[in-house]
């Protein structure tokens, strides 16, 4: 058996290269695209340990979360469509009127 | 001629350093974290199927697990209203329903076109 | 069952009730209300003439009218009315003093044509509407506050004549300089109720019973740390500040000179009868505190016997008929100070009394004088009045007896029982107050001397002016308060015949001392004898005490009026004050104690509080302005934080869970 460590080790370093990519890039689609592989670090870690506890609570878990995560999107094109009509960009770091 | 991508370095990178330096802690966090041993799951039995029933929070399941019914439904809600919410900021301002998309049988479009004819 | 007492709150409410219409629609009314401020007090008069005879009967009163402040698990502030024989009788002086000054007023100020007479009937009515709540004041603070009530209506009566520049300049110094002993006094109210935990007067859970019970060990109070007998010698000498301030004792005596500023009859009632009184009536009311500390009685009694000396020998060169009249007062308060710091309550209240009617009469007809004389005060321009006004001149001259102290006019026998009770309590062992003895005696000599040398310059001899020669005449409502105190200023010490009683073995003629006596079990006279802690010593023996005592008081009053009779008793009197040399400049600029207070505000109090305010503008305010100019300041930094790029939030994020984690492993242990 791989010991979960192996597990949970690829789930840090995928959410981490989805964190580099939101950090990084100024592409709101590229965000949703970040954001897309740190969810999926996460169901792996919920696949993982439904192996490390031997039941399916987790593997059913990581099911909604995909679901969650197409809603995710839906809403996320959304935003970025009104974005782009509102800055005529999809360029995350123009849309600096929230601040002081 | 074709250029090939280049890695983009500068910068802009630097934020990214938070990024690896949380890796650096999870990974430090992980490996000496101690997990007991992975209990796997029988060989022949049926998890998708296992999985099936659990959402409907049905007993017929070959490996334990728990009731998700009401989670299903909640996801069920959550995608719809997700859909109708990403419609609606997707839909722009002063937009009529029905004006870009419409199941007439391209009647309207036929009579925009064809005015001056009669049915 | 409704008694007099249901009645004791409009004894005080009818004056307040004659202020707010005078003040309302004075001047709509005849004689700009004067004639509602003279029912009114006529009211009270009545009311407090039943309440004297009630209390004649052997019945007090003390209630509480109104708590106006509940405490919960604190002290409750209260309104309450405490009728003894002691405020029966300040109410009686009081409500009859009151009225003869609003009729005089009618002669001094409508027919002088005066204008603001509303205002002025208002301040007369609040005056005396304050000082009656004062004397029936069953706690402390509730005198207190009648107390300020009383330094407010003397401001605003003193300032009567805005106009002119004198009055109020001299209203703001009485103000001020009663305000700085009120200080004190206010600061004594709470230490009291810190201590005790009530500031009633009277009962078994009134302060000064309880003050006895702590020395006795059987009570336990808050004395902050102090032996209790050095606590309540310095609660007493704070709230004895308040006493100096208003009843003009050294130091703070020197708003009362300059509050001759004031119409007359307002002086009237301020040194008879309302504010000066205030202050040696706070003592007497709760004397039973006093009496418990040797230390504040010695204060007591040599500031009084200090002040008595001091004050009459600046009134022996002062020029102006109502300066002379102001020292003598301050002299006579000084008497009465060293009597209650001599352990002589009754003589001290049996003076207040006598004084009242003697100083209201010589004010008043001074009044009347200063009226004839188209309101010219100096003394040197008068002469030969005596034929002109003859009621003026022997209600003037009982005055002065009784004020010089010669038998058997009222002063006389007040002024012996205080000088008395100072002698044998000092004789029993106590050097402060034969010191003090010694300086009240040397007074009397003055005082004599000051009082007739004011009556031969003002009616005998030859008119020296025009206007001497051919007074303004006076009326009915002039001429009858005058009548009226002539006759109380020459009998009402026979109420009080001690020395008699002493010589000639008559008992039972100390009415004074019985009355006293009635009160309840705490606030009675034998219960103050008891508590003083001098005890008396003869020359010779009792009788021979008295009979000594009486004839060297007797003898240097005599010795001063005689004095003043080879001086100025003469057709053509010339001034004698350039063979005193250098202490007739001292004199006459009241050694230099206006002086003194001008350089002390000026030369220590005001750079003071310069520092203070460099303090508080530089210290305080920059600490507070630092604050915020470093909040604010830091504020415009921190917010540009918030750039609004969504990165960098998410490096925020990212850089605090790194942090937290850190942090949790680092602490968690984690990471071993």
């Amino acid at each position: 058996m791989v010991p979960p460590q192996y597990y949970l080790l690829l789930s840090a370093a995928l959410f981490c290269i989805g964190l580099f990519g939101i950090l990084t890039r100024r592409n709101a689609l590229l965000f949703l695209m970040s954001v897309e592989l740190m969810l999926n670090a996460a169901n792996i870690n919920l696949v993982a340990f439904s192996n490390v506890w031997g039941n399916v609570t987790g593997q059913t878990f990581g099911l909604f979360m995909m679901a969650l995560a197409a809603a995710e999107v839906a809403i996320g094109i959304g935003i970025i469509l009104v974005l782009y009509r509102n800055f005529d960009d999809v360029d995350v770091t123009k849309a600096t009127t929230m601040r002081w | 001629m074709t250029t090939k991508p280049e890695l983009n370095l500068g910068s802009h990178l630097v934020p990214g350093l938070a990024a690896v330096a949380l890796f650096v802690v999870m990974a430090a966090t992980i490996l000496s974290a101690s997990f007991p041993d992975p209990q796997g799951f029988a060989g022949d039995a049926s998890i998708v199927a296992s999985i099936g029933y659990a959402m409907f929070n049905l007993e017929f399941g070959d490996i334990a697990g728990e009731s998700f019914l009401a989670a299903l439904i909640i996801i069920a809600i959550t995608l719809d209203v997700a859909l109708d919410g990403s419609i609606h900021l997707a839909r722009r301002e002063g937009d009529q329903g029905g004006s870009s998309l419409l199941a007439d049988g391209g009647r309207e479009l036929k009579q925009s076109l064809f005015e001056e004819d009669d049915d | 069952m409704v008694g007099i007492f249901d009645f004791a709150p409009a004894i005080v409410l009818l004056p307040f009730v004659s202020f707010l219409v005078a003040l309302a629609v004075g001047d709509r009314l005849p004689k700009g209300g004067a004639l509602a401020g003279i029912a009114a007090t006529a009211g009270s008069l009545l009311l407090a003439a039943a309440t004297f005879l009630t209390v004649a009967g052997g019945r007090t009163y003390d209630a509480t009218i109104y708590t106006w402040a509940e405490g919960i698990e604190a002290v409750d502030l209260t309104f309450g009315i405490l009728i003894d024989p002691l405020s029966a009788m300040m109410l009686l002086i009081v409500t009859l003093i009151a009225f003869l000054v609003h009729v005089f007023s009618l002669g001094y100020m409508n027919d002088e044509g005066e204008v603001g007479l509303p205002r002025y009937y208002a301040g007369l009515g609040l005056f005396t509407a304050s000082m009656l709540g004062f004397v029936v004041a069953d706690n402390l603070l509730m005198a207190f506050m009648f107390f300020e009530l009383v330094g407010l209506c003397s401001y605003l009566l003193i300032g009567f004549w805005f106009r002119e520049p004198g009055p109020p300049s001299a209203a703001k110094k009485a103000f001020l300089v009663t305000r700085f002993g009120d200080y004190f006094f206010l600061v004594g109210v709470v230490a009291v109720f810190a201590t005790f935990g009530t500031a009633a007067f009277s009962g078994s859970e009134s302060f000064p019973v309880l003050a006895e019970a702590a020395l006795h060990g059987e009570a336990t109070v808050n004395t902050f740390g102090f032996a209790p007998q050095t606590w309540f010698t310095i609660v007493g000498l704070l709230v004895l500040g308040g006493v100096v301030g208003k009843s003009a004792q050294f130091p703070l005596h020197t708003w009362l000179p300059d509050a001759m500023e004031g119409p007359t009859p307002v002086s009237a009632l301020i040194h008879a009868a309302t504010m000066v009184a205030a202050g040696v009536y706070l003592v007497a009311r709760m004397y039973g505190f006093y009496a418990l500390s040797p230390d504040a009685l010695a204060i007591i009694a040599l500031i009084g016997g200090f002040t008595a000396l001091f004050a009459a020998t600046m009134g022996v060169v002062k020029r102006e008929i109502k300066q002379v009249l102001a020292y003598s007062t301050i002299s006579q308060y000084g008497y009465m100070m060293l009597a209650l710091g001599g352990g002589g309550y009754v003589a001290a209240t049996f003076h207040l009394m006598t004084h009242a009617f003697f100083k209201a009469l010589l004010f008043l007809g001074a009044g009347s004088v200063i009226i004839a004389m188209h309101h010219n005060e100096d003394m040197w321009d008068m002469g030969g009045l005596k034929e002109k006004m003859p009621v003026t001149y022997y209600a003037f001259l009982s005055g002065s007896l009784a004020l010089a102290g010669i038998f058997p006019f009222s002063g006389f026998w007040s002024k012996d029982e205080v000088l008395y009770e100072t002698l044998i309590h000092g004789l029993g062992g106590s050097p402060v107050l034969l010191a003090a003895y010694a300086m009240g005696l040397l007074a009397v000599f003055f005082t004599g001397f000051y009082t007739f040398r004011m009556v031969f310059l003002t009616f005998h001899g030859e008119p020296r002016t025009q206007t001497a020669s051919d007074p303004h005449s006076v009326r009915w409502n002039v001429k009858g308060p005058l009548a009226v105190l002539g006759v109380l200023a020459a009998t009402t010490g026979l109420v009080n015949m001690v020395p008699v009683e002493k010589l000639l073995g008559i008992g039972g003629i100390d009415f004074l001392h019985q009355w006293l006596d009635m009160s309840t079990e705490s606030l009675n006279a034998h219960h103050y004898g008891e508590l003083i802690p001098y005890s008396s010593a003869y020359i010779g023996g009792e009788a021979t005490t008295v009979a000594i005592g009486a004839g060297v008081s007797l003898g240097l009053a005599l010795a001063g009026a005689g004095l003043a009779h080879l001086l100025y008793n003469v057709p053509e009197p010339v001034e004698h004050t350039d063979r005193l040399g250098g202490i007739k400049t001292l004199l006459y600029n009241n050694y230099y104690q206006d002086e003194y207070q001008v350089w002390l505000a000026n030369g220590v109090t005001r750079p003071v509080a310069r520092v203070a305010n460099k303090f508080d503008q530089g210290v305080v305010d920059g600490v507070v302005n630092g604050v915020s100019s470093v909040s604010l300041f830091s504020g415009s930094r921190v917010r540009r934080i918030q750039t609004g790029v969504v990165s960098n939030y998410a490096v925020l994020l990212t850089l605090g869970l790194t942090a937290l984690l850190l942090a949790f492993g680092l602490l968690g242990g984690w990471f071993v």
